[in-house]
């Protein structure tokens, strides 16, 4: 997941970076817009104002004055956007009327209009300068006309504007990221389920990964895989055959070894000739047993050209043969070795040739470390949701904090007395692993010995 | 009795021949496949060992031949490949039995021990086990040489038990054994006839072992 969030804040960098960028250019271009348009408004409004005193300037004997009725001026003063200054001036400068101190307009243009910005009573304000032509018996001049009003309701009111704009661009930033958030993660969704596809494999599956669902962009990633997937299966496969024909080899000449001993034995003269030959058989045999068990644990092994065979039987009758087969070397051993299993067959899917290794190696590790007179018993049992194979003895059992480390390549209790390789427990979890099989190693009933309970879900 | 051992193995072929001539067989000694396959044609024997893996001509192949030519000289197949699939083949070509390598030499010499005896009669006349003594044709058992007072059916029980001296017989096995004879025999019944076998067997040391859950063995001659 950590890649995937990645590759996601990543992209949602990239977008949403440009786009709040681009969000603040155009709040600087908005608010530009939005104090463009007010102060027209405003101004417009202003101009009236200098257009109503205007109109009321008027000439009696030669005097200009402004025929300003006081409800005029209230309302000048009492305006919705803010209180309203004025001051008329006639052609030569001259006070008429109005607010004295009212910065004078420092260059009085001729007939137009005029807009400036000033200061007063030490605020910001918005001034509106209006020359109207007068005829006095003096001659044709002109009188100023000044309105002056508070520039803070007009910034107010830009702010405003821009707010209304500048909000659902941001909201539509948030649902934009938001959309990226959610539509790369749709995108990634075959990535998460090709992660969940290799997580939940086991070690042994080397099988290619599919590539159907996935986007083209990731199907070169899922051949690579898979291709270094092949490179790695024919290795270990190549590698388990080495192991196989290793084994396989060793075989006749361990035979003309263990021939050729057995030979020695029956005719040696000497005590100490016949002693020295019972060690080299012992340890012919270890090393056949050795031999053995590489070959079942390279079968056991995926990636073997052997294909695992889905057979169905009985597992109840596999037991029995094994069994069977084990009873000769009990006996030898002196040890009591038993079948406790229920009528009916035992039926389910699998590798029985595997399940005969796995079973030949519970009867040779429980027939090996069982003291002589002591007993082994091998139990099938089946309710409806598994198939359960157990191997009892009731011998020296396991202690408790061995009882995994048991299962380890090589790995040998110490103190058993026994020659053993180590790779029995490894073989049988190997392939009880290959059938989706439960090992667990126990005590046994009488509170001594070893259960080893295999337990199978049942396939159908 | 001319036994015939076809092993490229220098030093297993060796300890099998020796092993095999102290039991006073005549043995030959071939170290590869075609000229198995030339000897085979050409002389006969009683017996055949016959290892898997060999030069020139593998030992299916020289199996193969041999049946061909209608030999019905019985062979031991020899192998160190332990795949069942093998095993069946060698079976299903007209090997006798098969041992997988390594092996126990006295195994071995039992094995060859059956297959000549079978060899010869064609069949097996007589059984013998310590002071037992079974005579398959005539339906009749001795010890030490005194006929044994035995049914039909405890007759059939002991000549199943007898073949598979030393390994372990299922109450199925008997209880099929004896099927064709009359009425269905069940397990009680297999009980009651190996309880009288014990009764009748043990006094001579003889001695029908039970084996928990899978049958009864008849347990090995002391003397191998």
């Amino acid at each position: 997941m950590a890649k995937s969030r990645t590759l996601r804040r990543q992209l949602l960098t990239w977008l949403a970076g440009p786009l709040i960028v681009l969000w603040s250019i155009s709040a600087m271009v908005d608010y530009d817009i939005a104090n463009r348009f007010v102060n027209f408004a405003y101004d417009r409004a202003l101009l009236e104002s200098a257009l109503d005193i205007g109109r009321q300037v008027k000439v009696l004997n030669n005097r200009i004055y402004v025929d300003l009725p006081e409800v005029a001026v209230k309302m000048l003063q009492s305006r919705e956007s803010g209180k309203v200054f004025y001051l008329v001036t006639g052609p030569k400068n001259e006070y008429i009327t109005g607010e004295p101190d009212l910065p004078r307009t420092p260059d009085p243009v001729s007939d137009r209009t005029n807009y400036y910005d000033d200061e007063y009573l030490g605020r910001p304000v918005r001034v509106v300068t209006l020359q109207f032509p007068v005829e006095t018996g003096k001659g044709s001049g002109h009188v100023t006309v000044q309105v002056v009003e508070d520039r803070a309701p007009r910034t107010e009111f830009a702010r405003l504007i821009l707010l209304r704009m500048m909000l659902p661009q941001a909201l539509l930033i948030a649902l934009a990221a938001l959309l990226v958030w959610y539509a790369v993660g749709r995108g990634l969704a075959p990535l998460s389920a090709l992660r969940s596809e290799i997580e939940s494999r086991s070690h042994r599956d080397l099988s290619a990964l599919p590539e159907e669902q996935a986007p083209q962009e990731v199907r070169p990633l899922i051949r690579a895989m898979n291709e270094l997937l092949q490179r790695l299966s024919k290795t270990l496969a190549a590698q388990q055959r080495f192991i196989a024909d290793a084994a396989h080899q060793l075989r006749t000449p361990v035979a003309g070894i263990k021939t050729q001993t057995e030979l020695a034995l029956r005719q040696a003269p000497s005590e100490e000739t016949q002693a020295t030959l019972r060690q080299l058989n012992t340890a012919t045999e270890q090393t056949i047993r050795l031999i053995n068990q590489l070959l079942s644990l390279a079968r056991a092994e995926p990636a073997t050209e052997r294909a695992f065979s889905g057979e169905r039987f009985d597992l109840n009758a596999l037991a029995r043969d094994a069994a069977t087969e084990w009873v000769p070397r009990a006996l030898e051993r002196n040890i009591d070795l038993g079948l406790d299993s229920m009528q009916a067959p035992a039926m389910m899917e699998g590798d029985a040739f595997l399940l005969r290794e796995m079973l030949n190696n519970l009867l040779d590790n429980a027939i090996r470390y069982t003291q002589s007179g002591g007993q082994v018993t091998v139990r099938v049992s089946a309710d409806t949701q598994n198939i359960t194979l157990r191997v009892e003895d009731n011998g020296p059992g396991i202690p408790e904090s061995e009882r995994e480390r048991v299962f380890e390549r090589f790995y040998r209790v110490l103190g058993t007395g026994v020659d053993g390789c180590g790779l029995g427990l490894a073989i049988v979890r190997e392939i009880a692993q290959r059938h989706n099989a439960e090992v667990s190693l126990g005590q046994g009933a009488g509170g001594s010995g070893t259960v080893i309970k295999v337990t199978f879900p049942r396939t159908a | 009795m001319r036994v015939l051992i076809v092993e490229d193995d220098p030093v297993l072929a060796d300890g099998l021949t020796r092993s095999l001539r102290q039991a006073d067989y005549a043995v030959d000694c071939i170290d590869d496949g075609g000229e198995a396959d030339h000897v085979l044609a050409t002389q006969s024997y009683d017996l055949v060992i016959l290892d898997l893996g060999l030069p020139k001509l593998d030992g299916f192949e020289v199996l193969r031949r041999l049946r061909r030519r209608g030999a019905k000289v019985p062979v031991l197949m020899l192998t160190a490949r332990d795949s069942l699939q093998d095993r069946v083949k060698g079976l299903d070509l007209g090997a006798d039995d098969y041992l997988a390598k390594p092996f126990d030499l006295p195994e071995l010499e039992a094995r060859v021990r059956a297959l000549v005896r079978r060899g010869q009669s064609g069949g097996s006349a007589a059984l013998t086990h310590g002071a037992l003594t079974l005579d398959v044709a005539g339906r009749r058992a001795t010890l030490n040489g005194d006929p044994l007072d035995l049914s039909a059916r405890e007759l059939g029980v002991l000549e199943v038990l007898m073949m598979r001296s030393g390994r372990v017989v299922g109450k199925e096995q008997l209880a099929e054994q004896l099927y064709g004879w009359d009425e269905e025999v069940g397990a009680n019944a297999i009980e009651v006839y190996v309880h009288r076998l014990r009764r009748k067997l043990e006094p001579a040391g003889v001695s029908i072992r039970t084996i928990r859950g899978l049958g009864y063995l008849l347990e090995k001659e002391p003397n191998g």
